[in-house]
């Protein structure tokens, strides 16, 4: 037994072979597929990149002309801004909706809250594509079930063009993004809630302590490094928001819903095809969110040990 | 703690809002697409279906061939109609090979994490977290001209090989926690009955992991599902369209046929739909695990 024992070790790979192979696939892919990728983008955008220089093959080094452009692009700083309106709006939404929802689901004695546990991932489900198409359907001037709805009401006496106005269609973009995503925040407050022993509200509330109060000092703090988490993933996530914009105004009107990537898919893959510039405007944006992304790693590397 | 009657009523307030909050918008789905485009245009107030008709779900899954009598007028019909059952079967055949293929991989790699726990197997973990966070869009203008020049454009194995490049590091955040949690004494046990690591890894390892293996997966094959931008650039051949590009098609032509857009679109969301409804329990704690404990 011993000697079968000794056999069946010695042929045994050591821990640290047995790791190398195992992470043979996912190193591969990650290195052909992402790290690769992500430098040859840097490089990219140091060259003039159209679609004809990519049907011949030779693309001439062109310096930093890619980055002059982007930053002499009146229209970069306009999504630029864009960019920065709709993530600190919606950023804001998804947090202190999915809190409040939150909230109301930890109670079990709410009447229906498991319905709502049950409902809970519906917008999380639906492809962001069709999310996308499903408001512009609500937000149609004549056909839309919001002006419908509002004028079955008797609020309005005239439909009212949602998408047409920049104000008005950013909100839109705004409210289709946020309903898609906000469940994913209520899963974790609602995970973060259920892990707060019932004690503490229970010695607060014998204190003295107010519902407002022991919301204040006790749960606040306790779901503070879950809240964190989810800050600066739905930050950066916001920054990538491509399906609704493409389907719901295609940056319109004029430039208004300009965002990061519809920034970055209009120059590249819409004509005139300037890859290069494309590249460059997707490394602008990769280096703003490495700051968030360090910020990230860091937070969740505490957690883990 | 006892509730005061008030609050439990303004409680019950609040739940029936964030219900109304989860699935209402969907309603204008179910509405529109049980309508002819004539009758929603005929009446602007009226918000439920006069004569509801499954006409516009026939003509889709049938690819264009089952006109119904709400088409007698209609002399052109969008393109993505008839292109629907094709992208069906590729949605499906890309979301099953993404989802296999990083289920597997992220399979190997998450144990090496979780439970050989080498210096830099662990650092792995940390390099995954900072992989997620690359914005896909990044990734996507290299890799267009890279599978230009490698003949991957156009072709479903081109939004595979994407899509695992993408999604990858997050199947390996989403798997750790579950290979992190299960005690050391099972695999010890099965080494000392003469098991070799990558034995007790298949035999004891895995088959304990089995909620985290289907919360992977599931996970995995949504957001497969749901990929618009990769298959988007990667592909321009109708035959090799998924779901989300036919979908996407739409957009030029939407102010034409809503009701008929709606029909797809309520296509397109339920098999996402119904699989997070009924595997529910697996995807909520994948994607708490995937996010804070990875």
């Amino acid at each position: 037994m011993r000697r079968r024992l000794a056999r069946v070790r010695g042929r045994e790979p050591t821990a640290g072979a047995l790791a190398v192979v195992l992470n043979l696939p996912s190193g591969l892919c990650l290195l052909l597929i992402l790290a690769w990728p992500v430098l040859y983008a840097g490089w990219l955008s140091l060259h003039d990149v159209s679609l004809r220089n990519l049907r011949t093959g030779e693309l001439p080094f062109a310096g930093l002309a890619n980055y002059a452009r982007l930053f002499g692009d009146e229209i970069f700083w306009l999504t630029l801004r864009n960019t920065c309106v709709f993530v600190g709006i919606s950023v804001a939404l998804e947090v202190v909706l999915a809190l409040a929802v939150a909230l109301v689901i930890d109670d079990d004695r709410v009447g229906l809250s498991r319905v709502t546990r049950v409902l809970l991932l519906v917008p999380w489900g639906v492809p962001p594509v069709v999310n996308g198409l499903l408001w512009a359907f609500i937000f149609n001037t004549q056909f839309g079930y919001l002006n419908r709805a509002l004028l079955a009401l008797g609020a309005i006496a005239e439909p009212i063009n949602w998408l047409g106005h920049p104000t008005r269609a950013m909100g839109a973009v705004i409210t289709a993004y946020v309903w898609r995503t906000t469940p994913f925040n209520i899963l974790l407050y609602h995970a973060g809630l259920r892990g707060i022993p019932r004690d503490y509200y229970e010695a607060a509330e014998v204190d003295g302590a107010s519902a407002w109060q022991r919301f204040c000092h006790v749960t606040l703090p306790l779901l503070r490094p879950i809240i964190a988490v989810s800050l600066i993933l739905r930050t950066t996530f916001g920054f990538m928001v491509f399906d609704e914009i493409f389907a719901i105004t295609q940056g319109g009107p004029g430039n208004a819903t300009w965002v990061a990537a519809w920034y970055t898919y209009r120059a590249a893959f819409q004509p005139p095809f300037n890859v290069g510039l494309g590249a460059a405007s997707a490394w602008v944006m990769a280096l703003v969110l490495a700051v968030a992304g360090i910020a990230y790693a860091r937070l969740i590397g505490r957690h883990v040990t | 703690m006892r509730l005061s009657r008030t609050r439990r009523a303004l409680l019950i307030v609040a739940n029936l809002a964030a219900i109304a909050f989860l699935v209402l918008p969907l309603l204008p789905v179910v509405l529109g697409a049980l309508q002819s485009e004539k009758a929603i245009q005929s009446d602007l107030r009226s918000l439920l279906p006069r004569q509801p008709t499954l006409a516009n779900f026939e003509l889709i899954l049938s690819g264009g061939a089952l006109r119904g009598p709400i088409f007698d007028q209609v002399s052109y019909l969008p393109k993505s109609v008839e292109r629907f059952p094709a992208a069906f079967m590729n949605s499906v055949a890309v979301a099953a090979s993404v989802s296999l293929l990083t289920l597997l991989f992220g399979a190997f790699s998450a144990y090496t994490v979780a439970r050989l726990r080498l210096a830099w197997t662990r650092a792995l973990l940390s390099l995954s977290v900072a992989s997620r966070l690359v914005p896909l869009i990044v990734l996507m203008v290299p890799l267009y001209v890279l599978f230009r020049r490698y003949g991957l454009l156009n072709s479903l194995t081109g939004v595979v090989v994407a899509e695992i490049g993408f999604l990858l590091p997050y199947a390996v955040l989403i798997l750790v926690p579950y290979f992190a949690a299960l005690p050391a004494e099972l695999e010890d046990a099965a080494r000392i009955d003469g098991c070799t690591r990558f034995g007790a890894f298949l035999r004891i390892v895995l088959p304990l992991a089995t909620p985290g293996l289907a919360a992977c997966a599931t996970i995995m094959f949504i957001l497969s599902w749901h990929e618009l931008l990769i298959p988007l650039i990667v592909v321009s051949r109708p035959e090799a369209m998924t779901i989300p590009v036919v979908l996407a098609g739409l957009v030029s032509d939407y102010f034409v046929f809503f009701t008929l857009m709606m029909a797809i679109c309520l296509l397109g969301l339920l098999p996402t739909l119904l699989l997070v409804l009924l595997l529910q329990k697996y995807v909520v704690r994948g994607l708490v695990a995937g996010a804070l404990k990875g």
